[in-house]
């Protein structure tokens, strides 16, 4: 097994950490999907306010491809379609039957799925709804229908905080997960499995499948980290990659030939006053975490990690690929002459505050901590940049559109993590800026 | 506190949008932030940020340069005093110092903040902290009996050549702190260089400085012939080694301590706010330049050449030009390997001119002026060197 090293990186020291605790919460009366979240595509509705749709059916498609279908997370009737500004289609509400029904895709055993061709299986998972598990690097889209990848990548940990413990959502699933690796093995001759040197010695039943260990910070674990890390030639760069979990689903899908509706997630963060594991469904409403969020507090629900997660609120819905729910306090205050502070409580990647030799965890929160400014030159984004991109240069060259240039300061391996951003003294929204040049370049390369 | 947040809560509408003074929120911006933190939050990931901001970053650096006013405010005094052959008390002296020092402070801050908060407003933009930084270093630099007029003019220049016209801060490739210092260096030779300038004379006392203990350990090296040392001729005019590293000499306000610059070449470092590449690189430029000058030295009459290369290192501005000037990140590469040699060069470079160019005995100013020019340079090709080695996916 290969030990991965990944050099740079950074934890911050927020409290919340979930703990394994599997908390119990009720069945939702409604679940949705919310398409605005889901990268690169343009969805086309399949179904109307009132239509009956059972767990499985189709929802939507997306324009440019229609092939890739997103199929309803729970059986019932369309309760609403929340079209936003720009005709953005914000989400769709399903209110669930007490029993529902799903749509049956038919099962594979263990010998149909040795027997069965490559394309069938491709176009088994389309029909299933869920190709869109599987995204292409480096652009991060889904993965393209008819290339064969030169790898798949598979993670089982996201160092993000905070994200489910692949100790919790694997506990008596390894014979699915398993089943799940031979699915990949069949869409590309190399799948890496990794996972954190932590994890790996607690999932001993997948040993031998665990092909590569990382040591570091976030965000060592992601999978264009790892790319990064190891590759060798150009010709791995549009490697695959799925998350752990989501190999579950998958799984599911093809052994027993139904949609599945279960995501083991985490609610945690240092607003949240009871933090765990939860078994919810894909599409649960954020209502029913409300008993989580600490009382008479101003709080920023965020569906997802700190840094990669969107704001949100308990009137919205789990994303197709959220896992994870945090809590942290909304930082409305204003401070008092908050530069001259010893700062011991302070948290800061730099060492300019007394919290350099404080190792607790320390209070976080929404606030900017510092007003926006051009850029100082401190060069503290490229000491954190896990994968060598020099954000001070690459932003300004993103802002004077000059494309040579940033493309070959490396934009396009940037993984989206957002720590540019975080130690930025002066608050300019470096990722912000590098995702949106990212995803405008795949979007041209792709119409081409 | 809560006077303060009051005050500022019953104003600030008037400067915001909609307001009437709105035009001027850069200036009001500038003013509260310095009581209060903004209240904004984040919209998108990452949701938390960094405790640091500019303010604070930059108000590590006004900390460190402190000591130096402080230590300038006496030196400046002590110096008076001893040239008009008054007594030495730290009272009086100190006095002097601050009447003669803080003028030119005030005029510096006034003026410098008047421009920044015109192009600010005028651009939209916000008022960088950056300058309250320039306008410390600035009255630093200077001879203590500059006129005030020409210190309005120096900052001016400085602010408005050096750094607004190429788009305001983190746009600006020379330091405006030297350049507004190098303008008036050019523009009023008279009043910034020669023996006489070095000493503010008090009290009406007609009492000329007398030429010897008004002349600054550089000014007497250059003069010096070999075979004479400089080291001895400066022990006998009476500056030793162990004088010029505490800084109880003539020279520009606030620069004259190597001790107070080694303080506070260590504080930035720790802190991570200096980059210790070029401060070293510096020193290792200096020492060994001077060292190689010893060994072609021969039997030129250049006094120079056979100086002790450490010498270099306590002698003039040379130690504040590279902790505090040197290492502005704006105007420096950002280029970590590149760092090394832009601080070396600045090093070498400074010796050079001392050495071979007898006319501008204080060559860090124009050794730094001219690497600032040449960052871009050495980060060009130091970013060239990076991306060659990424494999490319496009
Ligand atoms: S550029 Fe910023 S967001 Fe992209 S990988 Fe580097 S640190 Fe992360
Ligand atoms: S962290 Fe911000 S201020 Fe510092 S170099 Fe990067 S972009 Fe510039």
């Amino acid at each position: 097994m290969n030990l991965i090293r990944v050099r740079k990186g950074y934890n911050i020291k927020i409290g919340g950490q979930p703990s394994e605790e599997l908390l119990s919460i009720s069945r939702p009366g409604k679940v949705a999907v919310v398409p605005e979240r889901i990268p690169f595509i343009k969805p086309r509705l399949k179904v109307k306010q009132g239509d009956a749709v059972q767990i499985g059916s189709l929802l939507f498609e997306d324009k440019r491809r229609p092939f890739l279908k997103f199929l309803s997370p729970g059986g019932g009737t369309v309760a609403d379609i929340d079209i936003g500004h720009r005709r953005v289609i914000k989400k769709i509400v399903i209110r669930l039957d007490p029993d529902e029904r799903a749509v049956d895709f038919g099962f594979l055993s263990e010998s149909d799925l040795v027997a069965i061709s490559r394309r069938d299986l491709v176009a088994k998972i389309l029909e299933g709804g869920l190709w869109s598990l599987l995204r292409a690097l480096p652009s991060r889209d889904i993965a393209p229908r008819d290339a064969e990848p030169p790898a798949i990548f598979v993670a089982l940990d996201d160092l993000e905080p905070f994200q489910p413990d692949p100790s919790v959502y694997l506990q008596d699933q390894e014979p699915l997960f398993l089943f799940g690796l031979k699915v990949l093995r069949k869409l590309s001759s190399r799948v890496e499995v990794f996972a954190r040197q932590a994890t790996a010695g607690v999932l001993k039943k997948l040993n031998g499948h665990i092909t590569g260990q990382v040591a570091g910070r976030y965000p060592a674990d992601d999978p264009g980290v790892l790319l990064y890390a190891i590759r060798r030639s150009s010709t791995e760069n549009q490697t695959w990659y799925i998350r752990g979990q989501d190999v579950l689903l998958l799984a599911h899908l093809l052994k027993h030939g139904n949609y599945p509706t279960r995501r083991t997630m985490v609610v945690g963060g240092n607003a949240a006053q009871k933090t765990g594991h939860v078994h919810a469904r894909l599409g649960m409403p954020l209502a029913a975490f409300r008993p989580f969020a600490a009382d008479g507090m101003n709080t920023r629900w965020i569906s997802g990690g700190v840094f990669q997660g969107y704001p949100t609120g308990p009137d919205s819905y789990m994303g197709l690929y959220e896992t994870a729910i945090t809590l942290i306090p909304e930082g409305l205050h204003r401070e008092f002459l908050s530069f001259v502070r010893p700062g011991f409580n302070k948290p800061s990647y730099s060492r300019t505050f007394l919290s350099w030799f404080n190792s607790s965890q320390l209070p976080y929160d929404s606030n900017f901590h510092g007003g926006l400014r051009a850029c100082i030159a401190c060069g503290h984004c490229a000491k954190v940049c896990p994968v060598d991109i020099l954000p001070q240069l690459t932003f300004k060259a993103v802002l004077a559109e000059a494309v040579e240039e940033y493309l070959a300061l490396g934009l396009m391996d940037c993984v989206e993590c957002g720590l540019c951003s975080y130690v930025c003294p002066s608050k300019i929204e470096l990722s912000s800026i590098l995702t949106a040049a990212r995803r405008e370049y795949h979007q041209e390369q792709s119409q081409t | 506190m809560k006077p303060v947040k009051n005050f500022f809560d019953s104003i600030r509408p008037h400067f915001e949008k909609g307001g009437r003074f709105s035009r001027l929120y850069p200036f009001y911006e500038a003013i509260e932030s310095i009581f209060y933190g903004p209240d904004h939050v984040t919209r998108q990931g990452p949701h938390v940020r960094d405790s640091l901001d500019v303010k604070r970053f930059m108000t590590i650096v006004i900390l460190a340069l402190i000591p130096h006013l402080i230590f300038g405010i006496y030196n400046t005094g002590y110096q008076a005093h001893l040239a008009a052959g008054l007594p030495l008390d730290f009272f009086p002296v100190f006095t002097l110092g601050l009447w003669v020092v803080m003028p030119m402070v005030l005029v510096t801050y006034a003026v410098g903040f008047f421009w920044e908060s015109l192009f600010a407003v005028i651009r939209k933009h916000h008022i960088s902290e950056g300058l309250f930084v320039t306008c410390m270093l600035f009255p630093l630099t200077l001879p203590p009996t500059t006129p005030l007029w020409q210190v309005a003019v120096g900052i001016s220049f400085g602010v408005v050549i050096g750094k607004e016209i190429f788009g305001g801060t983190g746009r600006n490739f020379l330091n405006p702190a030297l350049t507004g210092r190098a303008f008036i260096f050019f523009a009023y030779p008279a009043q910034m260089s020669g023996d006489k300038v070095w000493t503010a004379t008090i009290y009406n006392n007609n009492a000329a400085v007398d030429a010897v203990s008004g002349a600054t350990p550089l000014a007497i090296a250059t003069l010096t012939e070999a075979p004479e040392r400089i080291e001895q001729v400066l022990v006998d005019s009476g500056y030793s080694f162990s004088q010029m590293f505490w800084g109880l000499y003539p020279g520009s306000i606030g620069s004259t301590s190597a001790f107070l610059c080694l303080v506070g070449a260590f504080i930035l470092i720790i802190l991570g706010i200096a980059s210790y590449r070029i401060i070293l690189g510096g020193v290792l430029g200096v020492l060994m330049t001077g060292w190689l000058l010893n060994l072609l030295a021969g039997g030129s009459s250049l006094a120079w050449l056979t100086l002790n290369p450490f010498y270099h290192l306590v002698m003039g501005g040379l130690a504040f030009g590279l902790a505090y000037m040197a290492t502005d990140p704006v105007s420096a590469p950002d280029m970590e390997n590149a760092k090394w040699i832009y601080g070396f060069l600045i090093g070498v470079l400074t010796v050079l001119i001392r050495v071979f160019n007898p006319a501008f005995p204080e060559g860090i100013m124009l050794a730094i002026l001219f690497m600032n020019l040449f960052a871009p340079f050495l980060d060009y090709f130091a970013v060239k060197t990076v991306c060659k080695k990424r494999i490319p996916n496009v």
